[in-house]
């Protein structure tokens, strides 16, 4: 009968009080009422009720009370207090019980409320909760094992609240939402309350008390499953960072919070984790050997982050690894992890069918890895490493990506060196770019300490810079001081200099002045020279001796496709390429008809075949241009000098300011109208189109014993795809555009699921290409039967093609498609409308 | 970004022959002149008004003219040619006689270089018989001033320069050989005063800015090499520029001592700032060696020219760096 006493006696008065507070209207009484359930939260001696109704308050009535006074909100009671009154007695009673109680009745209260008065006082008590600290206060209590005790569905219902306060607030304020309740600023608050109840925790554990990390686990797990991972790591990583530095105990917190992360949220807070820390070492002392003891910690680092996700950044791959070498327990796991890498970065099919960035990703892992090994453990990885290195050597060099080739030298040259193969080592030429220089820099290891130094006063560096600013500002304006003099007697500086680049060397023998003669030096001169000069004036004669080309039109393209560089002459290409492409230009169809021949016919290299490709490219190019007038300039001088005024230094010059002056005073209403309209000439391509076209298509089906199309040589038949979409893009509006799209949607329909991506690439852009240049009722017309298998191919690739460029180009292709139809649907329908 | 490369004002043709020498003389009277010494002997006057030869002058039997200019006071023309004379021409109102001529022995290329040491009389000197003899004269009066001849076996004469310096000595003069080096002597003193190798090939050119006593000389070489006089009279040697192309026939710096121009056997006109040698633009028109430069002595700056002749006939006149004339 005792204990139940104070139960009764407790319940008696809160009733009491609800009473008084429902019925009376007199302020007295009801600020009593107020002052009573007060009494029971008050602490300290000077109490007028017993701990164990104080007790018994909380456990029973304290939510009662919290609920009631909300549904009583908008009693007119509360009206006759006085602000003060009000924010004492009313609000009080929110900020001073158990504050998971409150909390959840406040929610509730927010979430149930419609906009009102009533709902900004409970905003504003929500806020004052907030600014208080409770939530500190809150964790806190739970990480006391005498915490509340209470149901698995409770703690849920409170975590999820805790969790989803932004969301809740949002709801239900939209516009007038509290700066507070953004995410931006409560998860930070939130992540600081964690903070304070592990600090409260740190000094528990050293004054002997046992604490329970759990809820705070849990929190944070759903903190981070929710995705506001960066904004509460963002504050949490660098202060345990810091804190863990010199104490065991803070260490020890660490180490259990993380193990006491729920396995299905551990995933989220470990990939956040990696993120957020400044360095290998920080990541070591916050988790642990967590990967060591905690399955999914391990499937996570091991695996997911290096061989499943790419998308992070190499710090994070820095730090993920650098944290499995640096503990001697953890050392495995890095050499097991360099063994799949390896496996993931050889693998032909991998190559092949990931996308590039994930490969990028991929190298950089495994460089790091094997940057981190010792001597002697990589002695013992030796054999496997160099097996796997050839095969993933081969595989990427196979390759027709130029970027999966560079990062497959890169690495074979890294690796090779690394493991100092009887002192040899792999050496490739390529050209430097980012991706090779981000490669190569991986190799070097980075100073860890420093990085994490600067991280950790990151707060006191502002001042640092501030002070370091001043006088690097200065020294560049004590040496301008100094130059300055200098500069004044250096008077050659207000002379601008004219573009020299025309200053060549000259050469002794003279140029050929003739085609034939071109023809003869090509074919039998030995002078260097002699040959080098031809080169150089071969497209100037081509294009100037119409007639003359004519006749060794084909026998001039047969002598330029066979050269090669014997002399090593600067410029071979470019130069080679430039006479053929007048050649073409110059006598279409002769020499297209040759060269389309010998694409197919036996005896020539690859080389040769993706040259006559691409010149062919640049002629039909040429040709589809307008042909312009102006084609040399320097010839103008020699014939119209006396024209040009004798003082101005360079009349086109001043033209143009004066020019650029009107332009920039006069108000144009609409523009387009001052350009003088373009001056309409004839298409030059679209009679020789299919010229170009057709015979390409003819024969690509039947192997030869040097060139097998659709076999190995995929770096051709890509170019081909790819040449043949040029040459119907620039068919665009010429009548044969039909029939040429048709043909090559055929051609292109068998290659369609090629495994190498450049063909793919091809085989799409050539799609493009079909789109924009058929007229849209042939397209429907003529590929009616075969559109809709179109339309899911495309699609399909728009979405499941491992390759960027292929994805966006089918998207494209779509795109193009749909507009051409719907064009061609609605032309139809007007037409019927009239009819 | 550069300014694309300069072109030619107007050209002058109708030389009939590699052009050796050019003289400006703008200074003075209504009409810009431009004299011109071609290969076959003839002497041509160019009004730059009219852009027309305004008289011919042929005066040394069909031999090269290797050298024109004009003395100040008169209108008097002074030209050189490879018959071995050294003609002096009365061109006032109209007139083109012969009043005088020299006799220089020499067969080599060497052109003249004229001093004016006082109105009336001025010094001439020129590639005396010998190998390595440089004579100066007194003119009118034709009386030899003296002979120098250096102690070692250094080559033709190639190039001289003859000037008054400052500082109240002697006329001083500088000269070029065929084994590329370079002296300065002293002509009062008839005594060397330095010596300098400033290529390994025949020096074909030079020339001498008297202001900051700075001179740069050519060779058939891809260098042009500068030197400068310290106050003790000594020829220090100073920055080498190389060219594109070798082989180098003239220099000539612009009155203001801003730009050096150079005629490259490349068929190209070089120039180059003059205080760094920094070069600046290139200018090609010719179709052949350019054999000569000049820039003209305009009084306004920004009409100024410069000339170039070639051995294909034709002179090219040039606008360039007159911009910002009227502010400098």
């Amino acid at each position: 009968m005792e204990s139940l006493a104070p139960d009764t006696e407790v319940r008696v008065a809160v009733a009491q009080c609800f009473q008084t507070l429902t019925t009376s209207t007199d302020t007295k009484d009801i600020v009593a009422a107020l002052q009573t359930l007060h009494s029971y939260l008050d602490e300290g001696p000077a109490s007028r009720t017993t701990s164990v109704q104080r007790a018994e308050f909380r456990r029973a009535h304290f939510t009662r009370t919290l609920e009631f006074l909300v549904s009583n909100i908008q009693a007119d009671w509360l009206a006759g207090l006085t602000a003060a009154q009000q924010a004492e007695l009313w609000d009080g009673l929110f900020l001073k019980g158990p504050p998971e109680q409150a909390l959840l009745v406040l929610m509730e209260g927010v979430g149930a409320l419609r906009a009102s008065t009533n709902l900004d006082r409970l905003v504003s008590i929500t806020e004052k909760f907030l600014r208080s600290g409770r939530l500190a206060d809150l964790l806190w209590s739970y990480c006391l094992e005498t915490g509340p005790s209470d149901s698995p569905q409770l703690r849920e219902t409170l975590l999820g609240r805790i969790v989803a306060l932004p969301d809740v607030t949002a709801n239900r304020l939209h516009l007038k939402n509290k700066r507070l309740f953004l995410p931006q600023q409560y998860y930070p608050l939130l992540a600081t309350e964690m903070l304070t109840a592990l600090e409260r925790t740190c000094r528990a554990l050293k004054d002997g008390t046992d604490c329970s990390l759990t809820f705070v686990a849990q929190t944070l797990g759903k903190v981070c499953i929710q995705g506001h991972s960066a904004l509460v790591l963002a504050v949490l990583a660098p202060r345990l960072s810091v804190c863990t530095r010199s104490d065991m105990v803070w260490q020890r917190v660490c180490w259990k919070l993380l193990q006491n992360v729920p396995q299905r949220w551990m995933e989220s807070v470990l990939t956040g984790l990696v993120q957020a820390v400044g360095g290998p070492g920080a990541l070591g002392r916050i988790i642990g050997n967590l990967v060591l003891t905690n399955k999914k910690a391990q499937f996570v680092i091991t695996h997911k982050l290096l061989l499943l996700q790419y998308k992070y950044e190499t710090q994070v791959l820095r730090i993920v690894l650098g944290y499995l070498a640096a503990d001697r327990e953890r050392r495995p796991l890095l050499i097991q992890v360099l063994q799949s890498v390896l496996q993931a970065w050889a693998n032909p099919s991998a190559v092949k069918h990931t996308p590039l960035e994930q490969q990028l990703y991929v190298s950089k892992a495994l460089l790091l890895s094997v940057s981190l090994l010792k001597d002697s453990e990589l002695q013992e990885l030796r054999s496997e490493l160099l097996q796997c290195m050839l095969g993933g050597m081969q595989s990427h060099l196979d390759s027709s990506v130029v970027r999966i080739r560079r990062m497959g030298m890169v690495v074979g040259e890294c690796l090779s060196s690394r493991m100092d193969i009887n002192k040899t080592k792999l050496k490739f030429e390529y050209d430097q770019d980012e991706d090779t220089r981000e490669l190569l820099s991986l190799m070097t290891p980075m100073p860890g300490g420093e990085a994490e130094a600067e991280h950790v006063n990151g707060v006191e560096s502002p001042h640092e810079t501030s002070e370091t600013t001043p006088s690097t500002q200065n020294a560049p304006s004590q040496n301008k001081t100094k130059t300055d003099p200098d500069s004044d007697l250096d008077s050659d500086d207000e002379l601008t200099p004219y573009d020299m680049s025309g200053d060549q060397e000259m050469s002794k023998a003279s140029p050929p002045r003739y085609l034939r003669d071109c023809l003869e030096t090509l074919i039998s001169s030995e002078d260097s020279l002699r040959v080098e000069l031809t080169l150089r004036v071969a497209e100037g004669l081509v294009r100037k001796n119409v007639f003359a080309t004519r006749e060794v039109s084909v026998q001039l393209t047969k002598v330029l496709l066979h050269m090669e560089d014997k002399y090593s002459i600067n410029g071979f290409l470019t130069l080679r390429q430039a006479a053929m492409v007048a050649l073409i230009v110059t006598d279409s169809i002769s020499v297209t008809q040759y060269l389309t021949t010998e694409f197919y016919s036996l005896n020539y290299s690859l080389r040769q075949r993706l040259d006559i490709l691409e010149v062919l490219t640049l002629a039909a190019q040429e040709l589809s241009k307008p042909m312009t007038e102006k084609r040399n300039p320097s010839l103008g001088i020699a014939a119209g000098t006396d024209l040009t005024p004798y003082p101005g230094d360079n009349p086109v010059h001043w033209r143009e300011v004066v020019e650029k002056r009107i332009q920039s005073k006069t108000k144009r209403l609409r523009k387009g109208a001052t350009q003088p309209p373009a001056k309409p000439a004839p298409n030059r391509y679209a009679p020789v189109a299919g010229h170009f076209f057709f015979p390409l298509l003819s024969n690509y089906d039947k192997p030869q014993v040097t060139f097998d199309l659709l076999g190995g040589d995929h770096l051709v038949l890509g170019r081909l795809v790819h040449t043949l979409g040029l040459f119907m893009h620039l068919a665009v509006n010429a009548p044969i555009a039909a029939q040429m799209g048709c043909a090559l949607l055929d051609f292109v329909w068998a290659v369609r699921y090629h495994v190498d991506q450049m063909v793919r690439r091809g085989v799409l852009f050539a799609v493009c290409a079909v789109f924009l240049s058929m007229p849209s009722e042939n397209l429907l017309v003529d590929l009616s039967d075969r559109l809709f298998e179109t339309r899911t191919w495309l699609a399909d690739v728009a979405e499941e093609d491992p390759d960027a460029d292929c994805r966006s180009l089918a998207i494209q292709s779509l795109v193009l498609l749909d507009k051409s139809l719907k064009k061609q649907l609605q032309d139809q329908q007007a037409l019927s409308m009239e009819s | 970004m550069f300014r694309p490369a300069p072109s030619p004002v107007y050209t002058l043709r109708g030389a009939g022959g590699p052009l050796n020498t050019l003289h400006f003389s703008c200074h003075g009277g209504d009409t810009p002149l431009l004299f011109s010494g071609s290969g076959k002997g003839a002497i041509h006057v160019w009004n730059l008004n009219t852009r027309r030869a305004e008289k011919i002058v042929e005066g040394h039997s069909g031999s090269s003219v290797i050298w024109v200019s004009t003395l100040q006071e008169t209108d008097t023309l002074i030209s050189q040619g490879r018959d071995m004379q050294v003609c002096l021409w009365d061109l006032s109102e109209g007139r083109s006689e012969a009043m005088d001529s020299v006799w220089t022995g020499s067969v080599g290329f060497c052109q003249c270089s004229v001093l004016e040491t006082s109105p009336g009389t001025r010094l001439l000197a020129f590639a005396g018989q010998q190998t390595e003899e440089i004579k100066i004269i007194e003119l009118p009066s034709k009386t030899p001033v003296c002979t120098l001849v250096p102690d070692a076996k250094l080559g033709m004469v190639m190039c001289i320069k003859l000037w008054q310096p400052d500082s109240g000595q002697g006329p001083l003069l500088v000269a070029g050989y065929e084994d590329g080096s370079l002296l300065l002597w002293d002509v009062t003193q008839r005594s060397m005063l330095s010596q300098a190798k400033a290529h390994p090939e025949p020096i074909m050119c030079l020339t001498f800015d008297i202001t900051c006593l700075r001179g740069v000389s050519g060779s058939s070489e891809d260098k042009l090499s500068s030197w400068m006089l310290d106050r003790q009279n000594n020829l220090q040697l100073q920055d080498d520029v190389t060219l594109v192309n070798p082989g180098v026939s003239q220099l000539c710096v612009r009155g203001d001592g801003k730009l050096l121009a150079s005629a490259g056997w490349d068929h190209r006109v070089r120039l180059f700032g003059w205080k760094k040698l920094r070069p600046l633009a290139v200018l090609q028109y010719h179709t052949d060696m350019v054999l000569s430069v000049a820039f003209s002595d305009h009084q306004d700056p920004r009409q100024r020219l410069l000339a170039a002749g070639s051995k294909d006939h034709r002179i090219s006149l040039w606008s360039i760096y007159n911009e910002g004339a009227d502010t400098g």
